[in-house]
């Protein structure tokens, strides 16, 4: 399976030299990601816009270009030709490098994610690892602008930012390593590769045919972890209820607050982008990625460039369904205290993907493991693989559903009085 | 819905408890969710709707104005005869908190006696509070609130108004407000009759009507009389510094008149403001009429002296 398209064989420069060949590919993906990131966000937050007014029982921006498309444009505009103000107390170089710091991994995570059926800019075997660490980055760029504008409401937001992505990066990384369990690899671009088949026995049914709906979200182990995952992107992306970090009814704007014009787009675009990876990213990971029916298909009839424009269009659609979900969520959910947050990501979260890998482990013990690795405890080796895998969802389901009752049961508020409404 | 419902009150039962495990989540997805769908369906226009979009899409779309609405004044004329129904009474002048009205009366040609009507009435339109007070207080009902709103200009000469530009004949005031002129009417063109008895010739007539039209003179107001549509001091004016001009010698007047009793007959030095109202210092625009007033008020007395 070509995991990787190389360009130069697109474009037939077999004369010249290797290094430039390297160099024309890097860039030429680096243009197309990035551009394509520059173009999604704008539609992100014209289709945001739009929807979120419509909930709101308003129409949203429908005056510039038809629908309003070519608002984000007129933004775009609009924030380049603003002034660029640095607060004269601010330290004016890390002011400056801030939303750069901010910005810069958000743009790095797009090239290990696996975009359709052999598109994937960068295959890493540690995809996982990669996408942890670079990610965690930008906080620091959160905690730069805070600290470098010199303002009180910028410091309170960059420490809101930061505590809530170090206390939900944890329950969000141990959710993926779940996953990373069940697949065997850190590799991103495998990820997809493997969610191939029917729902939940995905290919180990000899015969049955690959519909490409093998996800891990219809596993208990991913649904569990996809959940939390989730819940965790919308922590990690500052969206609501978790926009704590840059409540605007309470501290201006967090620790934009001291930024202008282009520098405060680039937050503005760094965390739309950020959006949308940690979109793609589950959507990797617990929907299939650019698995779906017809796929494998295509691939199989020899079209396989026909095969990766679906797959890319099956991963966009995942990506962009999961982005509509966060809408709607912040249509609906009002923004959370900061005790919430953390008891919330400490008390739940973090206890939930724990009792998610023990689960996975056991995931892997039952249908991997053979009698003798077993202690030949348990009689496995005589059944089928989708045998083994029905009694592997069944044990870990029964264990999910028992840990998440008992999570929110300890950990239930004593009940309240009855709020006496005067007639 | 409550079984008792009181008048005016519309009761909404959203009907649920408090809600734990994530079904809040649900329940406020399932909420925000039907308001999406209802926003394709019918506009919200009813009370005891709760969803559906109530944008209105203002240049093109309208709602329309109350009756009672108000924005800035305007002086009504008689369709019929063209007399304004304004007899210089000065109660508005006194009145506005802002002091904007400037009012001077017409005097009889031939006998130089005051008469019931106005010689030049001056409006800034860029100062009035729209409090509505003059048209409150006017005995005539000659003064009233129009609902133009739409006045941005890109300077402030046309929004000092004179005479030609507050007139507005008494059909268009019936067509904003119905109800109110219905119930002004008659006593208003009653007390019309009574002025226009002891006004002669042109004297009172609003000046559009008063003489014929010359060719270049700029449209008359009463041709973009049309409700809350053009704004009503919109057009260019050519003739602003001549009304500016004469703005300031109102002023100036008035400012010699309660200052003629002053011992000291000397020339009151130029950019001193004389007069009762203490202006903002460092306001160009006041120090400007400061500077006219002073300078009319000193030549009037010296010529009332010679
Ligand atoms: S509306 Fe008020 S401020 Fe305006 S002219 Fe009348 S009294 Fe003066
Ligand atoms: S508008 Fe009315 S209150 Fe003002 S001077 Fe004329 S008659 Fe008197």
């Amino acid at each position: 399976m070509n995991r990787t398209i190389v360009i130069s064989q697109i474009l037939v420069i077999e004369q010249a030299p290797g290094w430039l060949v390297a160099a024309l590919n890097h860039a030429i993906i680096a243009g197309v990601l990035l551009i394509g990131g520059a173009i999604t966000m704008m539609l992100q937050v014209w289709v945001e816009r739009r929807l979120i007014a419509r909930m709101q029982d308003r129409l949203g921006p429908n005056r510039v270009g038809p629908e309003g498309i070519l608002q984000s444009i007129a933004d775009g505009i609009k924030m380049f030709t603003k002034e660029d103000i640095i607060p004269r107390a601010a330290d004016r170089w890390v002011h400056l490098l801030a939303p750069i710091v901010a910005l810069a991994p958000i743009a790095m995570m797009l090239a290990v994610l696996p975009w359709g059926r052999g598109l994937v800019a960068v295959d890493l075997e540690v995809g996982v690892l990669y996408i942890a660490a670079v990610s965690s980055i930008s906080g620091v760029g959160l905690m730069m602008a805070g600290w470098g504008s010199r303002n009180t409401f910028a410091l309170l937001g960059a420490m809101r930012s930061i505590a809530q992505l170090i206390a939900y990066e944890i329950p969000l990384i141990i959710a993926l390593l779940g996953i990373v369990l069940l697949t065997g690899g850190m590799s991103l671009a495998r990820m997809p590769e493997l969610q191939a088949g029917i729902p939940l026995f995905g290919s180990s049914i000899p015969g049955a045919p690959d519909l490409g709906l093998g996800w891990f979200i219809f596993t208990p182990v991913g649904l569990l972890g996809g959940i939390i995952f989730f819940i965790c992107a919308l922590a990690e992306g500052e969206r609501t209820p978790f926009d704590i970090p840059e409540a605007d009814s309470e501290i201006v704007a967090g620790y934009m607050t001291e930024y202008s014009g282009m520098k405060f787009a680039v937050f503005y675009i760094a965390q739309y982008l950020l959006n949308f990876a940690l979109a793609v990213l589950s959507a990797v990971v617990f929907l299939g990625g650019w698995q779906g029916p017809g796929v494998a298909w295509l691939a199989d009839a020899g079209l396989g460039a026909a095969a990766s424009l679906l797959s890319l269009l099956w991963l966009l659609l995942k990506a962009w369904g999961l982005f509509m979900l966060m809408v709607v969520i912040r249509a609906a959910v009002p923004r959370l205290r900061v005790d919430q947050l953390m008891s919330f990501a400490w008390k739940y979260l973090l206890p939930l993907a724990l009792v998610n890998v023990a689960s996975a482990a056991l995931w892997v013990g039952l249908t991997e493991w053979s009698s003798i690795e077993w202690g030949n405890l348990l009689p496995v080796d005589g059944l089928a693989p989708w045998q083994r895998i029905g009694v592997a969802a069944l044990v870990t389901a029964v264990i999910n559903l028992g840990a998440t009752r008992w999570v929110l049961r300890i950990n239930r508020a004593p009940a309240a009085a009855p709020v006496v409404v005067p007639a | 819905m409550s079984s008792e419902q009181q008048p005016g009150v519309i009761v909404v039962d959203r009907g649920h408890p408090a809600t734990r495990d994530g079904r809040g989540l649900v329940r406020g997805i399932g909420v925000v969710l039907r308001h999406l769908r209802d926003a394709f369906g019918p506009r919200l226009e009813r009370p005891e709707q709760t969803s559906g979009v109530f944008t209105v899409q203002y240049p093109e779309e309208r709602t329309p104005l109350p009756e009672a609405s108000r924005n800035l004044p305007i002086l009504l004329f008689d369709d019929d005869s063209g007399h304004e129904l304004c007899t210089s009474c000065y109660q508005c002048e006194r009145i506005c908190p802002p002091q904007v009205i400037h009012i001077t009366q017409a005097r009889d040609p031939a006998s130089g006696k005051a008469v019931p009507a106005i010689d030049e009435f001056i409006l800034e339109y860029d100062a009035c509070m729209s409090c509505g007070l003059c048209a409150e207080v006017c005995p005539f009902d000659a003064i009233k609130m129009d609902h133009a709103f739409e006045l941005s200009t890109a300077t402030r000469d046309p929004l000092t108004v004179d005479r030609v530009g507050l007139a507005r004949p008494v059909s268009y005031y019936a067509q904003l407000a119905p109800q109110a002129w219905a119930e002004a009417r008659d006593g208003a063109m009653k007390k019309l009759q009574g002025s226009r008895r002891r006004r002669t010739g042109t004297v009172g007539m609003t000046p559009a009507r008063a003489a014929p039209a010359p060719a270049d003179a700029p449209a008359a107001p009463i041709a973009d009389a049309a409700p809350a549509g053009e704004p009503a001091g919109g057009e260019p004016v050519p003739a602003s510094d001549a009304k500016a001009a004469r703005l300031a010698a109102i002023r100036a007047r008035n400012a010699a008149a309660t200052d003629a009793p002053a011992p000291d007959a000397a020339p009151a030095p130029a950019g001193e403001p004389v007069g009762g109202e203490p202006m903002p210092a460092g306001d160009a625009k006041a120090a400007r009429l400061a500077a006219i007033r002073a300078r009319n008020a000193a030549r009037q007395r010296e010529g009332g002296d010679a």
